[in-house]
């Protein structure tokens, strides 16, 4: 079937395409060069007057994987008080903060988002995160496979194995959790909460292993530069929330001599000490380390208030945070010796200063780092807000008045302590394309998504244009995903199910001699029952895997 | 004005929400109006008049005849008024009711009096797990007002209670009082393993003596003045409560849960 889109205003960052009225043809899930042999458009589409971006991309959301389940579990009142109903061809569900699968796909697609990537696939569990993410419907798919607490890797790390070995660890890991890219998260810093540390610094050794965070970071960003995986090592920081952290990121970003690395929910670590409430803002410097260190980038986890639920892998930092937990219950865990667990509710208050502080900083970070390829519009679903508030987010970013206007109803102490007033900028659509889609899709590594020019994949959002950016991102007029109609006038019209991306990695078997005694010694699970095969992404006949080149391969 | 009735015309199939048929939401509505109310009768929804015969006009005064305990959320948030239920009530009965009462002349189910923030619910018959309980997640069970209870109850009567007190004739089950936060449960009967079990603070009053946990530490026996005073507020009840025999003030004292914070106690009638 031959789709015409007619005559709307194209955003396509990838090609240099900013606001240009263009026609777009769409034939067998992908957009073609206009046809020259005249056969007829067996649909067409008037968007004359309307915004045409690519389907956008979501590169750190937490949709799938045991932290969610453990959310819904100690949460049921999130459920009970957002029921979704079935439609004819659309499931029950339901959840505000972590929403059901089913009510996740659709939600996201009801904004105009065609692809998420969970950033905390723990190796052990990957396969339920698999699984999760195999029942939310029309988005595709990937994760980062987390690393860098294990005690498999940690050992390594303490016998001084060459940086050889540990590639070949991360390849077969990658390769075995199906993932796109390797996450840190707190690196180390998980498995010290084991030996009782209660916080670990760049520079603090690990009391069982005596390694450093620091040689944690620099030895992954190596494997994953060495072993051509397009998305740099996605760094979730050492001391996130901790007034002064600043020093500490500043601190990681010089101290990875270079290497690729993208810093995930920034603003989490942007805190200074400064004023009578010893907290403060480390936005400017922060932005000023993105903008003038181009192998950094950032996604900037945005905190908006209400009632949420922070799910993360950083045992250490959730279990210091469970004080202000809200409702007052939470949960902390060991998974398995690979990795932790924290899931803490939070309710985020305009009227509670470093609330209301956390939000602006974030903010800041937005508007102060100056190119957009390098950060991304994120608020950590759930842990900054839900993923259902990124409209209310661009907007924020895009309307200097409504932003000044919200600035004014925080806490005053809050008020006095950010910049933000002062900053004029405000987001372009071109730029919100970038953060959300051609960056994001650029960033992951995915070949033939983010972009409308011929031969992508025809993932693609038109909304109205409204000088009300909220409700214009609110409810797209129409989404395509694969070249099918998903979403008309914000409502899900077909249920399609979108792929698993990954990348394969090489790596020399023989890694395997030393990982099956390891397995059979100290795991719950065999090697060969560790390790996905490609039939169980697609065996209930909807999910796929789409496996993205390595850098320099192409 | 007489009684506004509700006559169950045959034993439902499925479940029914019987929540919008409360005083407040009634009051002003026609009898044709009242009929024309739609239940969630498990999957699909029904008018009133087709599972029940409406008679009757008072909305301040609702009896629910012949009823069963296919029949949930009896007097969901009652706000003023009264309802009797002749026959067994469903799950979620007085859930959240903040003032008025319910009769049942029968038995109740799961969630008798949940997170209820006053007046009064008597149950003649047994009632069923989570008595006074909060709902699934919160953190904070009943909070106010009077729960009694002629027959039996099952376990984990006044989970998470806040405030309030509640009554029982006959015997509870396993875990009466857990994860109490403040308030009275008074039983008549015998309770379970487990009593008082994650219990902060509040008041259990046996009158038999119960099999406590190691966590609950033998403060001694105890003439107490505030008993009878408390024996007196009962005297309107229609219970045995309100017996001048039931009355006593020696009690043996137990505190915990020590694995908590251990300002519950258990006074056992001596």
């Amino acid at each position: 079937m031959l789709i015409k889109l007619t005559g709307g205003t194209v955003y396509d960052p990838a090609s240099g395409i900013d606001g240009q009225q263009q026609d777009i043809y769409v034939q067998d899930g992908r957009i073609i060069d206009p046809p020259t042999d005249g056969r007829p458009v067996d649909q067409e589409y008037d968007l004359r007057g309307k915004v045409v971006m690519s389907g956008a991309i979501d590169m750190h959301t937490h949709i799938g994987g045991g932290k969610g389940n453990i959310a819904r579990t100690l949460l049921p009142e999130d459920h009970r008080m957002d029921p979704v109903p079935r439609t004819p061809i659309t499931r029950s569900g339901n959840g505000h903060a972590m929403p059901s699968t089913y009510v996740a796909g659709y939600r996201y697609a009801e904004m105009g988002y065609t692809a998420c990537f969970e950033p905390a696939v723990l190796p052990i569990n990957a396969r339920q995160a698999h699984m999760e993410m195999g029942d939310t419907p029309i988005v595709d798919k990937g994760g980062y496979v987390m690393l860098g607490s294990d005690d498999f890797f940690l050992r390594m790390m303490t016998a001084n194995k060459d940086q050889k070995a540990i590639n070949d660890y991360v390849a077969w890991t990658l390769n075995a959790a199906k993932g796109i890219g390797i996450k840190v998260v707190n690196a180390g810093g998980i498995n010290a909460f084991k030996f009782n540390q209660r916080k670990l610094d760049l520079d603090e050794q690990n009391s069982h292993y005596a390694v450093t965070p620091r040689q944690i970071l620099q030895t992954l960003a190596r494997a994953v530069q060495e072993l051509g995986i397009t998305h740099p090592l996605h760094v979730h920081g050492c001391n996130l929330g901790v007034p002064g952290n600043l020093e500490t990121t500043l601190n990681t970003i010089q101290g990875i001599d270079g290497l690729p690395m993208h810093l995930t929910h920034i603003q989490f670590h942007s805190y200074g000490t400064e004023g009578d409430f010893k907290f403060s803002s480390g936005a400017a410097q922060i932005a000023e380390a993105i903008n003038s260190n181009p192998n950094i980038t950032a996604d900037v986890g945005q905190i908006l208030f209400g009632q949420t639920v922070t799910a993360s892998g950083d045992n250490m930092r959730q279990h210091a945070n469970h004080r202000f937990a809200s409702p007052n219950k939470w949960v902390c865990m060991d998974i398995e010796c690979d990795a932790g667990c924290g899931v803490v509710p939070f309710k985020y208050k305009d009227q509670n200063f470093v609330n209301a502080l956390q939000w602006a900083i974030g903010l800041e970070i937005f508007l102060l780092v100056q190119d957009p390829w390098r950060i991304f519009l994120t608020t950590d679903h759930p842990n900054g807000a839900p993923f259902t508030s990124y409209p209310h987010l661009i907007r924020l970013l895009m309307d200097r008045s409504f932003r000044n206007d919200m600035l004014a109803t925080i806490h005053p102490e809050a008020q006095k302590m950010t910049t933000l007033a002062s900053i004029e900028r405000e987001y372009t659509l071109n730029e919100i394309a970038i953060m959300t889609r051609a960056g994001a899709a650029r960033i992951i590594g995915l070949k033939d998504r983010g972009a409308l020019s011929a031969g992508n994949w025809a993932d693609i959002t038109i909304y109205t244009e409204n000088a009300d950016r909220q409700a214009m991102f609110t409810k797209p007029d129409y989404v395509f995903k694969d070249g099918e109609l998903v979403v008309k006038d914000g409502q899900v019209v077909k249920v399609t199910w979108g792929t698993t991306h990954i990348v394969k990695p090489e790596y020399d078997l023989s890694i395997e001699k030393d990982l099956k005694p390891y397995f059979d010694k100290y795991l719950t699970m065999k090697l060969g029952n560790f390790k996905i095969s490609d039939d169980e992404i697609s065996e209930d006949g909807r999910g796929s895997l789409t496996a993205h080149p390595l850098r320099g391969a192409a | 004005m007489t009684t506004l009735t509700f006559t169950l015309k045959h034993f439902p199939a499925q479940r029914v929400d019987m929540s919008p048929l409360i005083c407040s939401k009634l009051e002003g509505l026609d009898a044709n109006a009242i009929c024309a109310i739609e239940l969630q009768n498990g999957k699909s929804k029904v008018r009133v008049d087709h599972l029940f015969y409406v008679t009757g006009s008072n909305t301040q005064d609702i009896l629910i005849a012949n009823s069963s305990n296919k029949l949930d959320f009896i007097g969901k948030e009652l706000d003023g008024g009264s309802i009797s239920v002749q026959g067994d009530a469903g799950a979620y009965l007085g859930l959240q009711m903040k003032s008025g009462s319910i009769n049942v002349s029968g038995d109740a189910g799961l969630y008798a009096a949940c997170e209820m923030k006053n007046g009064l619910l008597q149950i003649n018959g047994d009632a069923g797990d989570f008595l006074g309980g909060a709902l699934p997640g919160n953190k904070q069970g009943m909070k106010g007002g009077t729960v009694l209870v002629k027959g039996n109850v099952g376990q984990r009567a006044g989970d998470h209670m806040r405030r309030g007190q509640i009554l029982i004739e006959g015997n509870v089950g396993d875990y009466c009082g857990s994860r109490m936060l403040a308030g009275t449960i008074a039983v008549m009967g015998n309770t379970g393993r487990y009593l008082g079990y994650a219990m902060r603070r509040g008041t259990l009053l046996l009158w038999n003596q119960p099999q406590l946990s190691s966590t609950f530490n033998d403060c001694g026996s105890h003439t107490l003045a505030f008993l009878p005073i408390l024996f007196s507020s009962f005297k309107s009840l229609d219970s045995r409560f309100a017996d001048a025999q039931a009355k006593f003030d020696r009690v043996r004292r137990y505190g915990g849960d020590m694995a908590e914070t251990g300002r519950g106690e258990v006074l056992v009638r001596i």
